[in-house]
């Protein structure tokens, strides 16, 4: 049974208002975003919908579920960054992740990139992998749709509808991910990923990623 | 009546070929061939010091239930490269997964260039391919993989091929890089969207396994110019990937020899590119 008390914290750490930074972080998304390839919310919703079902928000839910399960997987989710950017975006995430989860806690974090970060912090809580994924997925959602809405941009509530459409399926993959074997991490999105690395030679940045 | 049971038999292809070496006095020579069923490894002269292992697939593609290994063992001090004497093909396969198992060790201050030439995926195509490679201390592994989705000539672009390309290169067993690639119909047919496959039908990644390998980013990024492609490089933590799209076959081969030119003197003599 899930503790109501735990199931909070949950919804706590990862909301976006918790201090991991995300705001900096476009994933790659700003590349597109600049060179007019996503220019309203039906291109920003088919971007995040792609993460979701054939990215990196797909591989990480995958090493957070077989993490928390107690797995040691660290140099494998380090191995498995597709770009520096993504390296340090995981990296410095799960830093800041696990430096206020041991603020609030009182126990110390390993540092870890970020997925492993909420599973070894998520192990404490009494909430099933699959609401932990939930709230990762949906966590990760609203820290792209943030980057659309303000670089689109996009108004609020453009933004909140693109989050609320994507509810159904985050649910399901939530699901779904939280018993998959390792053997199925893979992904489909080779121009994320080089959209990625054009990131680093962009004249002008907003975002870190 | 018609006749529906399940009698038709498939013929299934098994190869396995592998090639060790010794490396004394500066030289590098054969020390162990051995091939069976389609599998095949040759070792054409070279003019250069670095032995260059031709591996060869005679059943002519793959298809549902086959199983091809290729093996490569480089040891302490030495250079090998490896490449495949035509592209590899991926045939329409109702049945299992046809398995393409690659392995390499590679010793201390090794270098393995493992350069194979194309894979074409057509349309029902169902292969699973895993790239394994073990290097030892500060040994470098040079890679490439080129994937061509369906025979553009004749306008095929597949829609329900399943492919999964695992690569794995560990450094004294601990994981460096990892990535899988996972084509199938939901992701085919959202190919044309940014995030996935940005309407390209073939792609490339390079890898460039080893210490040093992030100071040659700058190099790599200034070969990065071939008409017809999308391409971006990124080095980090003792590795330098370099990924490239293209519409077509012909300016994406282009631009990989570009690129491997600066990070490797000579490129296998099977590759022919002549007019490149």
């Amino acid at each position: 049974m899930t503790d109501p008390t735990d199931a909070l914290r949950l919804v706590q750490w990862l909301s976006p208002a918790f201090p991991i930074g995300a705001f900096a972080y476009s994933q790659g998304l700003e590349t597109v975003i600049s060179d007019g390839q996503i220019k309203d919310a039906a291109g920003l919703q088919h971007w995040i919908t792609a993460i979701l079902t054939h990215g990196s928000a797909r591989t990480d839910a995958i090493l957070l579920a077989h993490a928390r399960a107690g797995a040691d997987l660290g140099p494998l989710a380090i191995a498995l960054a597709p770009t520096a950017e993504r390296h340090t975006e995981m990296m410095e995430q799960g830093r800041a992740f696990g430096r206020t989860i041991a603020a609030l806690t009182g126990t110390p974090q390993p540092l870890l990139p970020f997925a492993l970060a909420v599973a070894h912090a998520t192990r404490a809580l009494n909430v099933t992998t699959t609401e932990v994924l939930t709230h990762f997925l949906q966590g990760i959602a609203a820290q792209l749709v943030s980057v659309g809405v303000r670089f689109i941009p996009l108004g609020q509530t453009d933004g909140q509808r693109i989050l609320a459409a994507l509810a159904p399926l985050i649910t399901s993959f939530a699901a779904r991910y939280a018993t998959l074997p390792l053997a199925d991490i893979g992904t489909a999105t080779i121009a994320a990923d080089l959209a990625s690395m054009q990131h680093e030679t962009l004249p002008v940045r907003i975002y870190r990623t | 009546m018609l006749d529906t049971g399940p009698s038709r038999q498939f013929q299934r292809s098994r190869g396995s070929a592998s090639a060790g070496f010794v490396h004394r006095d500066g030289q590098t020579r054969l020390a162990t061939l051995q091939q069976s069923g389609s599998a095949k490894a040759m070792l054409p002269r070279t003019h250069g010091p670095v032995p260059e292992v031709v591996f060869l697939n005679t059943s002519g593609g793959l298809t549902g239930g086959d199983r091809l290994c290729y093996h490569l063992d480089v040891p302490e001090g030495a250079e090998v490269t490896g490449t495949t004497q035509t592209a590899e093909r991926g045939y329409a396969s109702p049945g299992p997964a046809a398995a393409v198992r690659v392995s390499a060790t590679v010793g201390a201050k090794a270098r393995l260039n493992w350069l194979p030439q194309e894979t074409l995926i057509y349309e029902n195509a169902h292969v699973s391919r895993e790239t394994n490679v073990e290097l030892a201390g500060d040994a470098i592994c040079l890679m490439v993989e080129t994937l061509v989705l369906g025979r553009h000539a004749m306008g095929e672009a597949p829609g329900h091929a399943r492919f999964a390309d695992h690569r794995m290169v560990r450094r004294d067993g601990h994981p460096v890089w990892a990535e899988t690639l996972r084509l199938d119909a939901d992701s085919l047919a959202c190919g044309g969207l940014p995030a996935l496959l940005g309407g390209a039908r073939c792609f490339a990644i390079i890898a460039l396994i080893a210490p040093a390998a992030p100071d040659l980013t700058d190099r790599v990024r200034a070969t990065l110019v071939e008409p017809g492609c999308v391409a971006a490089a990124s080095g980090w933590n003792g590795k330098l990937l370099i990924r490239m799209l293209a519409q077509d076959g012909w300016p994406l081969r282009c631009q990989v020899a570009r690129t491997l030119r600066a990070l490797t003197p000579t490129l296998p003599r099977v590759w022919q590119m002549t007019g490149a």
